[in-house]
């Protein structure tokens, strides 16, 4: 076994820790430990997680049946604002920070991430900015309802006037901030701060998305932070950036994609990052195709930048051969990175303990999503189903089946790692089963809803419209959904108190990147020995030297 | 239970799932071809040569996507079921394999390129506004209802309103189509649509149409529908674009009628327009459209 | 760090080709260049490079006096990085004090301007009080 004694010399660690009477409260509100503010943002984004949930089991049951039953319009309207605002921005983006927070500096051998304050800071941006866009419910008006794009001149003062639009965009010029600052840390973390022998192709995938990641947000929020800038000068001060009369509400939408799809990939990419270290594990074999992988994922992050209009057929204002074409050509590396996964279970030793089911589970739902995603990208077909609900349909396959199947997955793969115990595995197939079909239950259905000329975000339709039936299963299944994150809760509980704590640094016992070789969960500053690495699997190649990459076991080494 | 039993079970499943597989595919080429409520999945029955144009690409595209769905979800259904773990021992430790990755790098390529060239085609198709039409309606999309001023020319060509059919918004009431406002149009015939919204931006979507456009405030917007033949009913139109509190509201009905009905509908239409003289509201709401732009 | 230099400039070449692309395109067919698109294209190109750049200098100086660092090589060793690591901040109040500060001006801006002023000095505040933070008492170095 090749590992150093050598413990990295922290120079914060030479000086007392907080020695006063200070609770659990207070040292978590000033931590600047990576694997802390990991939590917090991964506990605060599951908080809006709940919240954005509640939000939409409230639409689900307003459209169980034609006629208003227990909302006005305007309200409805809030909730589906807040709803998309909440799940794209304050729980998808800040869960992507959490688990790079968490696994990215173990992943390269880092003590922590480059700049530790700026870390806490970030969190403190998110979570206020995000309480600042909240609390819009509690103003005389209400929240934003101009739907989470806000196009203009609908978001302008004349025609969404009150304090709930206006808390709406600074909050989110707010939480914006905190996420390119995240974003600043984490490329400089990737890049400076690997440990020797960790070159840029033996980073786990993981390690990669989350670069690849940090690089979008740094050019997608950028431009929504201006975007915003310029509709909070419009809305407050009276400025006309927007005005119709000068191509305003195109201009809007424009900038409004131009971060809105680099969103999408900000919040897919990490999460094909989990699902990409979570499939090898149980698979007991390489990743298939590593450098591809990468390529494609680079392929993927340059190409989303340059398809944002696609989200804007409909206006008939773009340029439609072009974005759609582009549009098309990103269905290459994801077609890529599907069969690199599916390559990477092929003849393997496949185990299906819960991580693994979410990843099939993901792997399953997202490429359905994917396909009808290659639809969309066809102007004559996007035109067509463009604003109803198989848009709907088609953005909650693909968001949910990444952002929230590879999450769970992640926390079943990582909760010995953050906690030191094993989820309970019989509850966590349960929730797997209950989430899956409900999941599919609501939003299969939504597609032949949006097909047959449903739009999206309307709070109402007509008993001949013959939507019921539909919207009923949709709605009743979204029920069956939302309970199987109830189930989570008892399984934290039940782990919290009758399971063992992990004695091993490996409990899944095929754990490839470097987490894998520390304590669960991990001393202050992560490691105490790293082994030898030469191959993007350093812990595999540790735990079993029979397989190992050449040269990583030290000839002579003894086991 | 004897490994061989095991083993054959398991080597007949491996010889009949592709067969079962290929069959499934062909079952849904084959129903591909007919027209009716399940091939034409989810899409309205088409009332207009532009809308079958778009249903049998979305079939097409839809039978390329399950081919490609089938293939990967079978890969990934195959292993899970042939690749499960059965002994200690590592598997191989393939990390990748050269020209399977070339090849499946090339194919989608293949495929794209067959989309795109049919998707460029059709949506040439669907944005040529340059044709000679029979029907010239400027639809004007407002909070939130709906108005269609039928003119003697398209308004590129400086058309003139000759009458209107104008709804009120409806913002205590229900949404029932009956208090919206009608577009008529006739049949087998070739409508020109310029759409203007004085306020936010809202679409104009027909489902039956299979097409949407948005009616976006400051940008003028037009298409056109060929009412094809025997399509002769009641149908509704719907706003697809966010455009405030009675978003789901702003419904309009459609009533596609024989062309001398319509004729006879259009001529008593003019007759009334002009009865009620200068001060009419068409006439005004063209003068609001001049000083906005 | 050559790789990483390397991939920031490949990216943004990238989007110069698209760039070009687009705006020929547009000109092509629409008879005029869509600018808000090619304008945040090309700030995107700009950006890449800057980061390439400066990556690329960075690196190529430092390659030239100590070599290529160990987290670059093959055979890196574990050990090579022994010794002094770096700073790392045990823990800090200041980040929940400026970000209390710019939560306070922010919610100034749609109150009143008067809060929105408070805020900003309060942001200037805590910012010095972050960045001097370790130049005084039990920390000073």
């Amino acid at each position: 076994m090749t590992t150093t004694a050598t413990e990295p010399r922290i120079d914060g660690q030479k000086t007392k820790t907080p020695s006063r009477k200070g609770s659990l409260i207070v040292r978590w509100m000033t931590s600047t430990d990576h694997k802390t503010i990991g939590y917090l943002y991964l506990i605060t984004s599951f908080a809006f997680f709940l919240f954005g949930g509640v939000l939409a089991v409230l639409m689900r049951l307003e459209l169980l049946s034609p006629g208003m039953q227990f909302m006005s319009h305007e309200q409805f309207n809030q909730m589906f604002t807040m709803h998309g605002t909440i799940m794209l921005l304050m729980f998808a983006t800040p869960l992507f920070v959490g688990f790079s927070n968490v696994i990215m500096p173990l992943q390269i051998g880092a003590p922590d991430v480059a700049f530790p304050r700026l870390n806490l800071f970030s969190y403190y941006l998110f979570l206020f900015g995000s309480l600042i866009v909240i609390s819009g419910f509690l103003t005389p008006g209400g929240a934003a309802s101009f739907g989470w794009f806000a196009y203009t001149p609908l978001s302008d003062a004349v025609r969404s006037p009150g304090l709930g639009g206006d808390l709406w965009v600074l909050g989110l010029i707010m939480s914006g901030l905190g996420t390119i600052l995240g974003s600043v840390n984490f490329i400089t973390t990737g890049l400076c701060m690997r440990a020797p022998g960790l070159t840029m192709f033996r980073m786990s995938i993981f390690t990669w998305n989350t670069l690849l990641t940090s690089i979008l947000v740094l050019l997608a929020f950028p431009v929504l932070t201006g975007a915003l800038v310029a509709l909070g000068a419009d809305r407050i001060v009276g400025a006309q950036v927007y005005g119709p009369e000068h191509g305003g509400a195109i201009l809007w939408q424009h900038l409004f994609w131009f971060f809105g799809h680099p969103e999408v990939y900000i919040i897919a990419l990490p999460f094909f990052g989990i699902v990409t270290e979570v499939l090898p594990v149980f698979s007991r074999k390489p990743i298939f195709g590593y450098k591809s992988l990468v390529a494609a994922t680079i392929a993927i992050a340059g190409l989303s930048m340059t398809v944002w209009a696609h989200h804007m057929f409909a206006t008939g204002a773009v340029l439609l051969p072009f974005f759609s074409f582009m549009t098309f050509l990103i269905a290459v590396p994801t077609g890529v990175k599907f069969f690199n996964w599916a390559g990477t279970m092929w003849r393997g030793q496949l185990s299906f303990e819960t991580p693994m089911l979410f990843t099939l589970g993901f792997m399953v739902t997202f490429l359905f999503g994917g396909l009808t995603g290659v639809l969309l990208g066809s102007p004559p077909i996007d035109f067509h189903v463009t604003d109803s609900y198989f848009v709907v349909a088609h953005f909650h396959y693909v968001v949910f089946g990444t952002v929230v199947f590879a999450m769970f997955a992640g926390f079943y793969f990582w909760w010995p790692k953050m906690t030191g115990k094993k989820l309970n595995e019989t509850i966590g197939k349960i929730q797997f089963w209950l989430l899956f079909l409900g999941f599919h239950g609501t939003f299969l259905v939504q597609h032949w809803l949006g097909a047959a000329g449903f739009p999206r975000r309307y709070a109402d339709y007509l008993p001949d419209d013959g939507f019921t039936a539909l919207n009923q299963i949709s709605s009743i299944s979204s029920f069956v959904l939302a309970a199987s994150t109830l189930i989570f809760f008892w399984n934290m509980y039940v782990t919290a108190k009758k399971a063992p704590m992990v004695e091993v640094n490996d409990p899944w016992g095929h754990g490839c990147s470097l987490e894998w070789v520390t304590s669960c969960p991990p001393p202050p500053h992560n490691f105490t020995s790293l082994p030898r690495i030469r191959s993007e699997r350093p812990a595999f190649d540790l735990h079993h030297p029979h397989a190992a990459a050449p040269g990583a076991v030290a000839a002579g080494a003894e086991k | 239970m004897s490994p061989t039993r095991q083993e054959n079970r398991r080597s007949t499943l491996r010889r009949w799932a592709p067969r079962g597989a290929a069959l499934a595919v062909l079952g849904l080429a084959a129903t591909g071809c007919a027209s009716n409520d399940l091939t034409r999945l989810g899409m309205p029955e088409p009332i207009t040569e532009q809308a079958e144009r778009v249903l049998s690409l979305w079939q097409g595209s839809w039978l390329t996507a399950f081919a490609v769905g089938i293939l990967v979800w079978g890969l990934i259904i195959w292993s899970v079921i042939f690749h499960r773990k059965r002994s200690e021992q590592l598997p191989p430790q393939v990390r990748y394999n050269m020209p399977i990755e070339a090849l499946y790098t090339v194919l989608p390529i293949v495929i794209i390129s067959v989309l795109f060239f049919f998707t460029a085609r059709e949506q040439a198709y669907l944005m040529d506004t340059d044709k000679p039409a029979d029907v010239h309606v400027e639809v004007v999309a407002f909070q939130w209802a709906w108005q269609f001023n039928y003119m003697d020319d398209t308004k590129e060509n400086g058309g003139e309103v000759l009458f209107s059919e104008v709804g009120t918004p409806n913002p205590d009431g229900t949404a029932d189509p009956e208090t919206q406002t009608t577009l008529y149009l006739p049949e087998n015939s070739s409508v020109h649509f310029d759409l203007y919204s004085p306020d936010v931006i809202h679409s104009f979507w027909i489902p039956e149409f299979g097409f949407k456009l948005d009616v976006v405030p400051g940008r003028d917007n037009a298409f056109q529908a060929d009412i094809t033949g025997g399509t002769e009913g009641h149908y509704i139109g719907r706003c697809a674009e966010l455009c405030g509190v009675d978003h789901s509201r702003m419904l309009f009905n459609v009533e596609v009628m024989p062309q001398d009905e319509f004729d006879e509908w259009a001529q008593r239409q003019e007759q009334n327009a002009a009865a009620a003289g200068e001060a009419d509201e068409p006439a005004d709401l063209e003068e609001i459209e001049e000083i906005d732009e | 760090m050559k790789t990483q230099a390397y991939l920031f400039m490949g990216i943004s070449t990238f989007f110069a080709v698209v760039a070009g692309v687009y705006m020929f395109w547009a000109r092509q067919d629409h008879g005029a260049v869509e600018w808000v698109g090619a304008t945040v294209l090309v700030v995107a190109i700009g950006f890449g490079w800057m980061m390439g750049w400066w990556l690329w200098q960075a690196a190529r100086r430092s390659e030239h006096f100590h070599g290529l660092p160990a987290e670059e090589r093959l055979d890196g060793e574990i050990a090579e990085n022994a010794g002094e690591y770096g700073f790392f901040s045990p823990y800090s109040w200041w980040p929940l004090f400026v970000a209390l500060s710019v939560a306070f001006g922010v919610v100034g801006v749609a109150v009143g301007w008067w809060m929105a002023l408070l805020g900003a000095f309060a942001i200037i505040l805590t910012t010095i009080g972050w960045v001097f933070e370790y130049y005084r008492k039990e920390f000073q170095h």
